[in-house]
């Protein structure tokens, strides 16, 4: 537990180095601004739509750019004879990059005039887990960062198209349990229904055994042991 | 500490390690010496438990190789030929971040880079760092934690004259402290130097093991050579234990004509060639 929170506040200390929380502070700001710029009416799909394709799927975008860092550095290659535990490592990244979604995402929740900011955070926490696990399985896999944006278009798809289309409420029948739906729907504070909730949770779950799975054998190969 | 009994291990149907048998006692510096491709780095990654799918049995601290869990790493430090720091953080804050993966942390950090004469740099970010810097940098990471034992790979290579002693008193240093070391090296000086016992690895079998005196001393005769002036300078050597049947050297020394005489061993290196037909340097 404790070499887990240790490098849990490492990671935040290696996203504040690379300007992570910069970033994120001027993009808040910004997303506040255009927020404020439209009507109150627009306001909360709006921010539903901001925030599940940015702080929410941040950790998507962003574990390539952090794992293909690593693997340059060959720190991955030093993580597989270390008492460090794929899980842990997985789980802070997880845990660190959704520290700073969920900031962004209540502040943009607020400002956008949400009931249901609880929601909304829930919602984003369980989206971002979701983007970053794919983000860990993508990097694990690619050495450049143009494979990584190649990689991550399918994901891309298959998460913000539907989504987005629910919250404008076209929604096929066979997409009503869809956990990326599911997540939209908390993110806009709408509730979810329990089987929704349940798949979404099913798939965090899966995604979790399979990243840490992958994330143990790239630190194996890093280090030389590919068979 | 180890014990390698019948290791075979193949990366295709080929075996790469062929029946290797060998032990380490605590406390011992072991050199694995052998070209590229040897098996050194093959050998070192099965002892670290990170190539499971070999045959026979390596044992290493009380357990089989391919069983342990990330626990293992607890009493283990490695330190890489090749620099594995983040670039973007300063010596020091590497230091910290590798120092909390492990549950002990028995070794000050400003001490360590004391020793390695990093104390000025420890707040500069790595990727100001020279190579030699680098390489001095990754061997105390390996030793945050005051593991049990250590795997160096290649530990001096890149390091000026003054700094490669320096690394070279450390890891004695280290061996005083009750370390058990695993040393992987090209460098046949410093295997001599620093080694209580050498495996000479070619195409993944050993061919001999021994301590470097022995080896040396089992293999080749010392040969002392001399000079004097006849008709200009002229040499002529023998064995050193047959100095005493070297009329002519008798006769020189008698008349004070010597003009220069000095003694010289064969080299490790001369060894591993005599024994392997492959060279290092």
């Amino acid at each position: 537990m404790r070499r887990w929170l240790n490098l849990f506040i490492w990671n935040m200390r290696f996203q504040a180095r690379y300007g992570f929380y910069l970033l994120y502070a001027f993009l808040t700001i910004f997303y506040t601004v255009v927020l404020f710029a439209l009507p109150i009416t627009w306001r909360g799909k709006t921010a539903a739509m901001l925030i599940f394709s940015d702080p929410a799927a941040m950790g998507l975008f962003f574990m390539g750019a952090i794992v293909l860092l690593e693997k340059s550095q060959r720190v991955t290659a030093f993580f597989a004879i270390t008492p460090l535990k794929a899980f842990e490592y997985v789980l802070s990244k997880v845990l660190s990059l959704n520290a700073i979604a969920l900031v962004v995402a209540g502040v943009l929740a607020y400002v956008s005039g949400s009931r249901q900011v609880f929601l909304v955070l829930v919602g984003t926490f369980l989206s971002g887990a979701i983007f970053t696990l794919f983000g860990v399985l993508v990097a694990t896999k690619i050495t450049s960062l143009n494979q990584f944006i190649l990689f991550t278009v399918p994901v891309e798809a298959a998460g913000f198209l539907p989504a987005i289309l629910h919250l404008f409420g076209i929604t096929p029948d066979y997409l009503k349990y869809y956990p990326a739906n599911a997540c939209m729907d908390l993110v806009s504070g709408r509730g979810v229904t329990f089987i929704g909730l349940l798949f979404t949770v099913a798939l965090i779950i899966f995604l979790f055994y399979f990243a840490c799975h992958e994330m143990l054998r790239m630190w194996q190969e890093q280090g030389g042991a590919k068979i | 500490m180890i014990q390698v009994k019948n290791l075979t291990f193949s990366y295709t149907k080929k075996p790469f390690i062929k029946d290797m048998n060998f032990s380490v006692n605590e406390g011992e510096i072991f050199g694995f010496l052998g070209p590229s491709g040897a098996g050194k780095s093959t050998l070192q990654k099965i002892l670290l438990g990170m190539l499971p799918g070999y045959r026979g049995s390596a044992i290493v601290g009380g357990m089989e190789c391919r069983e342990h869990g990330s626990e293992f790493y607890q009493s283990i430090g490695v330190d890489f030929e090749y620099s594995t720091m983040y670039e973007k953080l300063s010596a020091r804050e590497n230091l910290e971040f590798f120092s909390s993966l492990y549950d002990k942390r028995a070794r000050s950090i400003d001490e360590l880079l004391m020793a390695v004469g990093l104390e000025n740099d420890a707040d500069k970010r790595v990727s100001d760092f020279s190579k030699g810097m680098k390489s001095r940098l990754n061997f105390i990471k390996a030793l945050v934690h005051d593991p049990k034992l250590l795997f160096l790979d290649e530990p001096t290579s890149g390091l000026d004259p003054a700094n490669n002693r320096l690394m070279k008193d450390m890891i004695l240093e280290e061996k005083k402290r009750g370390k058990t070391i695993l040393l992987t090296t090209h460098n046949m000086q410093d295997a001599t130097e620093l080694c209580d016992r050498v495996a000479f690895i070619v195409g993944g079998q050993i061919y001999a093991m021994d301590s470097p005196h022995n080896l040396i001393m089992s293999k080749g005769a010392a040969v002392v050579t001399y000079t004097w002036i006849q008709n200009g300078e002229q040499t002529a050597s023998c064995e050193l234990e047959k100095m005493s049947e070297d009329k002519q050297l008798q006769e020189l020394i008698a008349k004070n004509q010597l003009q220069s005489i000095h003694s010289s061993e064969p080299t490790l290196n001369d060894i591993f060639m005599e024994i392997t037909g492959r060279t290092l340097v």
